[in-house]
């Protein structure tokens, strides 16, 4: 039998989720419907590998849930999930105008299974009128970042109204911002790369303070630089979720998380930041980020990936050493502080679960310019290694998520 | 003030503040005082933001612009001119004047263009404090692209204030900030650094205020709504639009095809008081008083401005020219379109 979802929403909830589908539509053209136990995750990513999202649909969430992986296995011996990848372009249509769908749909019915290359959407409305929408899938593993947001020096949640009203102010033509923090002030303004370069740009600079914060903890004075539009994007949906949004972050050049949780859903968009040049310059091994200093430039999925042999690879999640991960791994012995090479690759646990890449140096405590950096400044999407190409089709098939996890291991190093 | 430098001293405090003699350089054509250096620029603070050289040394003039405005109204009324501004103007020239500030356009004067010319006194300012370039020519002329005015403050409708300032920050800005207060209590502050060029004496001379001609006949307008949906329609048939108006109260609207013609008639305008016209001689107040201009030009006007006026009316020049003036309050905003 197939890969199966079948889930079924009232007014309000489809409300909620077509605003969820709305904020991933701000990162991505294209999104993954991904099941499991933990809920149903939509997911969508750049095509600059510079933003994720993902909002995750706990169980609980809708009036009746249901899914099941296929009984087929993989050639890994493990089941096939339902890969569905969905275009924006489709799906958004179908949940516009939200506000008359939370009023007239009574009841909203999503079903589909991998052999049947459709999804199939239903709104039940008033007066008898039911309105079904076929949208076409491709089949395509989906994407998936892991990230620690718990192990970031700087934390700060604000309830969403607060932060709309000052962001208000700025103007919409900055495509990036800063955000500069200190344990007495967060500012907020246009990023100088992008004034510096154009002499007739305006700068803008708003601070707000600390007392504003539902939770603030700063334990490294930064500054880190992102895109606007998926701020923006992350913001309309926790107002409309109406739940308080927290700002994961540390270095610049080491990605950011926004994210919200509660108990029906969590989501998390986790954006790459400028790195900064002091590092670029200071660890020539950051390739992914050394050659420019455009955001869309920071996530490079590795060009000779799909080569074999000797080819460099993005680097994988590897081995965590801190204790407060959510999830305790054991550390491969072979890895030593010192060494960069040699991390285990990882598979992603599910939806849930953010895992920050630590390098084999973590324990050491070192600033932007470190080691740290080189391996962190980009988003990594899976492990992929001389030796494991020979096992995927696809270099990033690694990243599909299996309900059970597994570690392995890469002999030969890991450069990057 | 201009780069406010944490070091006083050097730099002349206040508008009659202590001067430094040292610096005052004799012949210069300066007030005494103020700031002239040989090129190398760092031994002086603030920089230079005068764009002129004399003999080998920058002439350097400290100006000073700081304005505010707490009135909800004229706040409102400040970010409708902007918006205005920057829909008649790509780049414009602002004229820090001692008793107002006067946005008109930049670059050579083509005559077959409209010009605009907005006028925001004083009065609708809490503070408004300013320095010239020198006590004889005390004004400031700063050239800006016109957009960037609107994107800062169009957000500022609930603003608690609203301040102007000309600062120097790596180069010549205009900060705006906007401070609003939030439901919490706390002021968020937002500050925008807009740069700007500040214009040197030599060039003032082209950007001067325009002269009120003498004008043949003078009218109130119509309520600008319903003259700008007949305007918007009259674009649509045709490119020339006939302006005419008379002494007693009528004005008309026309435009003309080989295929269609169609007439406004508005009546009981009014006339403004002929004390405050310079007109030309008397004539039969029946007469109508006729310009042609481009349909576009008027229609540009009417789409761009954003005032909501007490009071408009227009002159007519025959047949040269034709000069739409709006007034509200502290703002006077003024269009001259020339004739075809």
């Amino acid at each position: 039998t197939a890969a199966m979802l079948k889930c079924e929403m009232n007014g309000s909830q489809v409300k909620v989720f077509g605003k969820a589908i709305q904020a991933l539509s701000r990162v991505s053209d294209e999104l993954w419907l991904d099941p499991s136990e933990k809920g149903l995750a939509l997911r969508s990513m750049n095509s600059s590998r510079s933003a994720y999202g993902c909002v995750l649909f706990s169980p609980v969430f809708f009036q009746h849930y249901q899914w099941s992986t296929s009984m087929k296995m993989n050639d890994d011996d493990r089941p096939l999930n339902l890969n569905c990848k969905l275009g924006m372009k489709s799906i958004l249509p179908i949940f516009r105008c939200l506000t008359s769908l939370e009023r007239n749909v009574e009841k909203c019915k999503i079903f589909t299974r991998s052999d049947k290359c459709k999804v199939v959407i239903q709104f039940f409305c008033r007066h008898g009128i039911k309105r079904t929408h076929n949208v076409c899938f491709q089949e395509s593993q989906p994407l998936q970042v892991i990230f620690e947001k718990n192990m970031c020096n700087n934390t700060l949640m604000i309830q969403p109204r607060l932060l709309a009203e000052a962001i208000v102010l700025f103007t919409s033509s900055q495509e990036e911002v800063t955000l500069a923090v200190t344990p007495l002030n967060v500012c907020l303004k246009s990023s100088s790369e992008e004034s510096m370069d154009l002499t007739n740009s305006v700068y803008s600079e708003m601070s707000v303070d600390p007392d504003e914060f539902d939770f603030f903890q700063i334990g490294l004075d930064t500054e880190i630089t992102f895109c606007f539009k998926e701020l923006k994007g992350m913001l309309t949906f926790s107002e409309a979720v109406h739940v308080p949004i927290s700002i994961h972050f540390d270095f610049p050049g080491k990605p950011m998380a926004l994210s919200i949780d509660d108990m029906l859903l969590e989501a998390n968009f986790i954006l790459a930041t400028l790195a900064d040049d002091r590092s670029r310059a200071s660890s020539p091994q950051s390739l992914c980020l050394s050659q420019t200093q455009k955001r869309s430039d920071l996530i490079q999925s590795n060009p000779k990936a799909d080569k074999s042999g000797t080819s460099q690879a993005p680097e994988c999640i590897s081995r965590k050493t801190a204790p407060k991960r959510l999830y305790s791994r054991e550390t491969p012995t072979n890895n030593s502080a010192g060494t960069c090479g040699n991390p285990p690759t990882r598979r992603a646990n599910g939806a849930s679960i953010f895992e920050v890449p630590e390098s084999s140096l973590s324990d050491t405590d070192e600033g932007p310019g470190s080691p740290y950096l080189r391996k962190f400044s980009c988003m990594f999407f899976g492990a992929v290694s001389s030796d494991q190409q020979e096992h995927s089709n696809h270099p990033l098939d690694s990243l599909a998520i299996a309900s059970d996890s597994e570690e392995d291991v890469i002999n030969g190093s890991v450069s990057f | 003030m201009v780069n406010e430098a944490p070091s006083g001293g050097l730099r002349p405090e206040g508008p009659v503040g202590r001067r430094n003699p040292m610096h005052a350089l004799p012949g210069a054509g300066g007030r005494a005082g103020e700031w002239v250096h040989r090129g190398d620029r760092k031994s002086v603070q603030p920089r230079c933001l005068s764009l002129e050289k004399c003999s080998g040394y920058h002439y350097c003039g400290t100006m000073k612009f700081r304005a505010k405005i707490i009135n909800k109204g004229f706040i409102e009324l400040f970010i409708q001119v902007s918006v205005t501004i920057a829909k008649l103007t790509k780049v414009c020239v602002l004229r820090v004047c001692q008793d107002k500030l006067c946005f008109g356009p930049t670059g050579p004067r083509a005559t077959r263009e409209a010009r605009l010319w907005c006028e925001v006194s004083r009065g609708a300012f809490y503070q408004f404090n300013m320095e010239g370039v020198s006590e004889e020519l005390n004004e400031i002329y700063l050239e800006l692209t016109s957009e960037h005015l609107p994107r800062a403050v169009r957000n500022a409708g609930n603003a608690a204030s609203l301040k102007l300032q000309l600062t120097n920050k790596r180069r010549p800005c205009l900060t705006v900030v906007v401070e609003l207060a939030s439901r919490t209590g706390h002021t968020h502050v937002m500050v925008h650094d807009l740069p700007v060029r500040v214009l040197p004496r030599t060039w003032w001379k082209e950007y001067p205020e325009p002269n009120v001609q003498v004008s043949d006949v003078s009218v109130y307008l119509p309520g600008l709504r319903i003259l700008k949906s007949i305007v918007e329609r009259m674009a649509n048939m045709g490119e020339n639009v006939l302006v005419e108006a008379n002494l007693n109260g009528k004005m008309n609207l026309s435009v003309e095809t080989d295929v269609v013609s169609i007439k406004s008639y508005f009546k009981n305008l009014g006339n403004p008081p002929k004390s405050a016209l310079s007109v030309t001689q008397d004539r039969d107040p029946e007469t109508m008083v006729q310009v042609w201009v481009e349909n576009r030009k008027l229609l540009q006007f009417f789409e761009g401005q954003q005032i909501n006026p007490t009071m408009t009316l227009c002159n007519i020049l025959s047949n040269t020219l034709l000069h739409l003036v709006l007034v509200h309050e502290d703002v006077s905003l003024q269009y001259f379109i020339p004739a075809l």
